[in-house]
């Protein structure tokens, strides 16, 4: 009577599942997470500067969009990850921020959960309610197409930020305004450089696989590497998945087995802290015994900077709200914008992490 | 063999039997009218014609899948493996739709349909339990997708221009050909559960498997082929998505079984199997969407709220349907 009584046990466990599973769905993302850090509610005014821009140019014509006067207008914003993540916080923020500054009518604000169809199914429905503009942080490049369709039809010009989507620029969206992730890494290779005198055995904590952000944060750093930095000898590279708690145990194995190791890069701040950890737990001190590099720009990580633990951090600045809006605003003007305007980054080390701890995010 | 299964209604039984079964199989409906309604009075964007169908049209996707997880769920089981196979579904089909819109049709329906098929035998032959053989296929089919995708990293376009694209873009009167497709696939299913056979098998075998097995009934192929479905209407559904989307997403259906679950236990299939409608199924489903459209409308609120609200609905609802169920009993 095993068959009777056994199927028992995992029913009572999917129902459970099932209750749990609903009630944390969207915690479960391969985007950049951070669940300790508290989201900056007062200062971080760390605006973002234009580094520069490519591809052709769109006017108002050219998208055979209608001029619109911002100041009256229902604008919306669709936001890709869950706002657990700093970076996701930090960005909902700004755009809140910048449409208040800005003096839109109404906001409306939307989270995907990192699910594609419920992006498309926010973008219709904002478009049902009435938006007239449309900033996007895209969950994925494709898929997007019903969405940006919908909005093409009802003449709304589109705004991706921080992704960019494959769709044909000046016809589905109007530009993308985004870092330059492969640079990031370059400068990561830099700051590995600055922190470690050029000598040094280094492991790479990967962000999660099948990602442009992991892919091109590091080729970045290993063309720099390659190219300008022959004391830098890569001995480990493993995924960690962008999480702080995976970031501290694949970093305890790659200790344990390669005890040589004298530096680390991390793809994210998550990582880079779980990362302190490990170091800390194999009885050596992180940001001396042990060089740590990252990128983001999170508060906990730039206060690790000032506490000595991690050796540099590079910024990936989520502060799109200003910016999309003066866009959105010279774009109906009439002004012509280019396809890609691509943000300054700034850096956090050892000489300005206290100065600059306020416009961590 | 008929206690257990097609026409419950016309068994004797007391009035308040007889009220507790219908509230157990149209609960969510009620929930599904009162939202709805209330919504339209207070959002004025809620009732228009581009709303409803948009509704309909994202739920559409859902409402394939769950139509699967409702055989399996009557049947006494569970299929945990939809989520990555219907992802996988939408990367062979945008794959397949580089060559040709037969390709983007058959090598989805039948890889998904083979990876229900072993489950199912696995299942039924072996006699191991669904959420163990499932939980490999969820592991199997999102590493398969990763492999043929190159971890992630590739995205495979359905060709502009591809007849393909019209499955689930076009429309009839105005109205998007997956909505009648469900309909149509709804229809089917609740003939096939009140008209065939295999129909009262499912519920006879979810009901009571050793009475079942002893009544001679076919209880072995009766799962094959319920797992085997699943896998079919788990890769259409993500066949459709690709469709929809034009491309081969690789990051979707994480977590979507659980959602497809839950919106069957919604509409008032007892996750303990051998009873359950088809209808209530759609009606979770729409439940669901609109839970979520709602949430948007009020446009203040939190997204997370939608998790907060379904979970706390389904909480209820299995509650409910444990009380209904000694109240039956009396």
């Amino acid at each position: 009577m095993n068959r009777a009584t056994s199927p028992r046990h995992w029913r009572i466990l999917a129902s459970s599942a099932v209750v749990l599973g609903l009630a944390l769905t969207g915690c479960t993302n391969p985007g950049e997470q951070d669940q300790a850090a508290a989201p900056s509610g007062d200062g971080g005014g760390d605006g973002q500067v234009v580094k520069e821009s490519s591809g052709e140019d769109c006017t108002l014509e050219d998208y055979g969009a209608e001029k619109l006067d911002l100041a009256n207008a229902v604008v919306g914003f669709s936001q890709s990850e869950p706002d657990t993540a700093a970076f996701r916080a930090a960005e909902t923020k700004s755009i809140r921020e910048a449409a208040d500054a800005a003096g839109v009518e109404r906001l409306l604000v939307t989270n995907a959960n990192n699910e594609l169809p419920k992006q498309i199914a926010d973008i219709q429905n904002m478009l049902s309610q009435g938006a007239e503009f449309l900033i996007v942080a895209p969950v994925n490049s494709d898929g997007l197409d019903p969405a940006l369709d919908a909005a093409k039809q009802k003449g709304v010009p589109v705004l991706t930020i921080d992704r960019k989507v494959t769709n044909t620029h000046c016809e589905d969206y109007v530009a993308f305004l985004g870092s330059d992730f492969y640079e990031q890494g370059r400068r990561a290779a830099d700051a590995m450089n600055e922190a470690t005198g050029g000598e040094a055995k280094v492991a790479i904590l990967l962000g999660s696989s099948g990602n442009n952000v992991t892919d091109d944060r590091n080729s970045g750093f290993k063309e720099q590497v390659a190219a300008e930095y022959p004391g830098l000898e890569i001995v480990a590279e493993q995924t960690a998945n962008f999480a702080r708690d995976e970031g501290q145990s694949v970093a305890e194995q790659l200790l344990q087995s390669n005890p040589d190791i004298t530096a680390i890069y991390a793809h994210n701040d998550e990582m880079a802290l779980g990362a302190v950890t490990a170091v800390q737990a194999a009885g050596k001190q992180p940001g001396t015994d042990v060089k740590i590099v990252s990128i983001d720009g999170t508060r906990n990580a730039v206060q690790a900077i000032v506490d000595g633990n991690i050796n540099a951090v590079i910024e990936s600045n989520p502060r799109f709200g200003p910016l999309a809006f003066e866009t959105a605003e010279k774009f109906f003007a009439g002004e012509a914008i280019p396809e890609d305007v691509i943000i300054e980054d700034d850096e956090y080390n050892q000489d300005n992490a206290e100065a600059e701890l306020g416009n961590a995010f | 063999m008929t206690a257990t299964t097609a026409a419950p209604e016309h068994l004797p039984g007391s009035g308040r039997a007889r009220l507790a079964r219908l509230a157990q199989r149209q609960g969510a409906l009620v929930i599904l009218v009162a939202a709805v309604l209330v919504s339209t009075f207070v959002f004025d964007s809620f009732g228009t014609a581009g709303n409803l169908t948009n509704i309909a049209l994202q739920a559409s996707f859902l409402a394939v899948v769950a139509l699967g997880m409702t055989f399996v769920i009557m049947s006494g089981g569970i299929d945990l493996s939809v989520g990555s196979v219907f992802a996988l579904g939408g990367v062979l089909a945008a794959w397949g739709a580089q060559h040709g819109t037969w390709a983007a049709l058959l090598v989805p329906l039948t890889v998904c349909g083979a990876i229900g098929l072993v489950q199912g035998l696995v299942i039924a032959r072996g006699g191991l339990p669904p959420f163990i053989v499932t939980l490999a296929g969820l592991l199997f089919a999102r590493g398969l997708l990763l492999l043929i995708s190159d971890e992630g990293a590739t995205t495979y376009k359905v060709p502009a221009g591809s007849a393909f694209r019209e499955l689930a873009q076009g429309g009839f009167l105005g109205i998007g050909y997956p909505i009648w497709i469900v309909l149509a696939a709804f229809a089917a299913g609740g003939l096939v559960l009140h008209r065939t056979s295999y129909g009262s098998t499912v519920l006879a075998v979810g009901g009571q498997e050793d009475a079942a097995d002893l009544m001679g009934l076919p209880v072995a192929r009766t799962k094959l082929v319920t797992y085997t479905m699943s896998g079919v209407l788990a890769g259409f559904g993500g066949l459709l998505m690709a469709s929809y989307t034009s491309s081969g997403v690789t990051v979707l259906g994480v977590g979507m079984e659980l959602e497809v679950i839950s919106a069957v236990v919604l509409g008032g299939t007892l996750l303990t199997g051998g009873a359950g409608t088809v209808l209530g199924s759609l009606v979770g489903v729409l439940l669901l969407q609109v839970i979520r459209n709602v949430i948007n409308q009020v446009g203040s609120l939190n997204s997370n709220w939608q998790a907060v609200i379904s979970g706390t609905i389904l909480l209820i609802v299995v509650t409910v349907q444990r009380w209904l169920a000694t109240v039956e009993r009396r």
